[in-house]
């Protein structure tokens, strides 16, 4: 879970480097990449909170089956 | 199919999935990109080389037509156009000795038009110099550019320094409309805490905050990699930027103030109270302080944000159901953290 969580962070620093690192990259074809970026940022952060609600649910899963 | 308590969370899906698919497939407008060189002088013959965006000047062919514009209305036409591919164009305008104007430096605006396109326009495109001798009046062609052309598309408007990031429009901005709503539910079942005392209501409260958070921090960054592009850096320490994170401050204490009650009775009184406080600063933080001063932000700095200039007709097609999607989407996040805090809730009063 926490590698999952890792990688899911890596993502978020690898678009803002690959942004800071290629800044024409990022400024080509009218700057469309710039959108690709703010939409994968965006489904990166629901996943994150997703994860911390499924981590919570298992947690109280597992309380549960202990309590039996 | 689908129960009729979950048609609002798949109606926010369908309409997210719209907006992805109209937000991106949607061309931006033709448009002028640049212009070299962007300066000249009054008497000369002017040649400049204009670079389009999503233009087709070979295939316009002879509707096209430009024009150097004063902002007092008088205009110059092109006495020579050279098509050299679809994107580039060669404009040789003759600028008349004495300019229209009586500054020393003037901005004209670069209008181009042709069917195939419609109209594009760069405001403060080329600079020209005047210098103070008199030269003798002559006649010059003053025109008055007319009977723009409509090529009918659907586009979205071509904006010189946002290019594409204009559909970051349906992507960020309802981020920030979506959180209002998320904190604006929190306040209301907070003060229906304070008035019934209802443990749910309490809860409710919590989780909308939680997902009203989420919203505000993914707005924050996704701002912040379009700064990056369009003003130059992630963090301009901006009027609105900094004021943003005043307000998710404030509304991150909430949490630790949670945290730091045992008595969940008295945790749920003061933290409604908090609640409430904290959206209470949260309109003159984000919509009042950032528009009495200056900002490099729409909507700030006195310019509203949603003047015809920002957003059109076609932007509004997509612009809403973006902000009712992320809305509604937001809302099933809060359902279910509300549902996971009831439960444990449950499990506590058990025990």
């Amino acid at each position: 879970m926490s590698r999952f969580l890792l990688i899911v962070l890596m993502s978020f620093f690898s678009i803002f480097s690959a942004s800071a690192a290629n800044a024409d990259f990022m400024r080509s074809i009218g700057k469309i990449y710039v959108v690709v970026g703010v939409m994968l940022l965006l489904f990166l952060g629901i996943t994150l909170y997703l994860i911390l609600i499924d981590r919570r649910l298992t947690k109280f899963e597992n309380q549960i089956k202990s309590d039996e | 199919m689908i129960e009729k308590g979950k048609i609002w969370k798949f109606s926010g899906v369908i309409l997210i999935v719209y907006v992805i698919i109209a937000g991106l497939l949607i061309p931006l407008k033709p448009g002028i990109e640049s212009v070299e060189p962007s300066y000249g002088n009054a008497g000369e013959t002017l040649k400049i080389q204009v670079t389009g965006y999503n233009t087709h000047f070979k295939e316009a062919g002879n509707s096209l037509r430009a024009w150097l514009k004063w902002d007092n209305g008088k205009a110059i036409a092109a006495t020579e156009m050279v098509a050299l591919d679809e994107r580039r164009m060669n404009l040789t305008f003759s600028i008349p000795n004495n300019l229209p104007e009586n500054t020393e430096v003037q901005a004209v605006t670069l209008l181009i038009d042709s069917e195939t396109d419609g109209t594009s326009v760069l405001p403060s495109a080329i600079f020209l110099t005047q210098t103070e001798e008199v030269i003798a009046a002559e006649e010059v062609p003053w025109v008055k550019p007319a009977n723009f052309s409509n090529n009918g598309m659907i586009t979205f408007p071509f904006r010189n320094i946002l290019g594409e990031t204009i559909r970051n429009t349906y992507f960020h901005v309802p981020l920030w409309f979506g959180m209002m709503f998320l904190f604006l539910f929190a306040v209301i079942h907070s003060i229906k805490y304070l008035r019934k005392g209802d443990a749910e209501s309490d809860l409710k409260a919590e989780a909308y905050t939680q997902t009203g958070i989420i919203y505000g921090l993914l707005g924050l960054i996704t701002g912040a990699l379009w700064a990056k592009n369009t003003w130059g850096a992630y963090w301009s320490w901006d009027i609105k930027q900094n004021m943003t994170v005043v307000a998710l401050l404030i509304y991150a204490a909430y949490f630790i103030l949670r945290a730091s009650f045992e008595d969940p009775e008295k945790r749920a009184r003061v933290c409604a109270a908090y609640g409430i406080f904290a959206f209470s600063t949260l309109i003159p933080l984000l919509y009042v302080i950032p528009r009495l001063t200056d900002s490099l932000h729409p909507g700030s700095g006195g310019n509203p944000a949603f003047g015809s200039q920002d957003l059109d007709n076609t932007m509004r097609m997509v612009f809403y159901p973006a902000v009712i999607g992320f809305t509604l989407f937001g809302f099933w996040l809060s359902s279910l953290q509300f549902r996971y805090l009831r439960l444990q809730k449950l499990r506590e009063d058990l025990d």
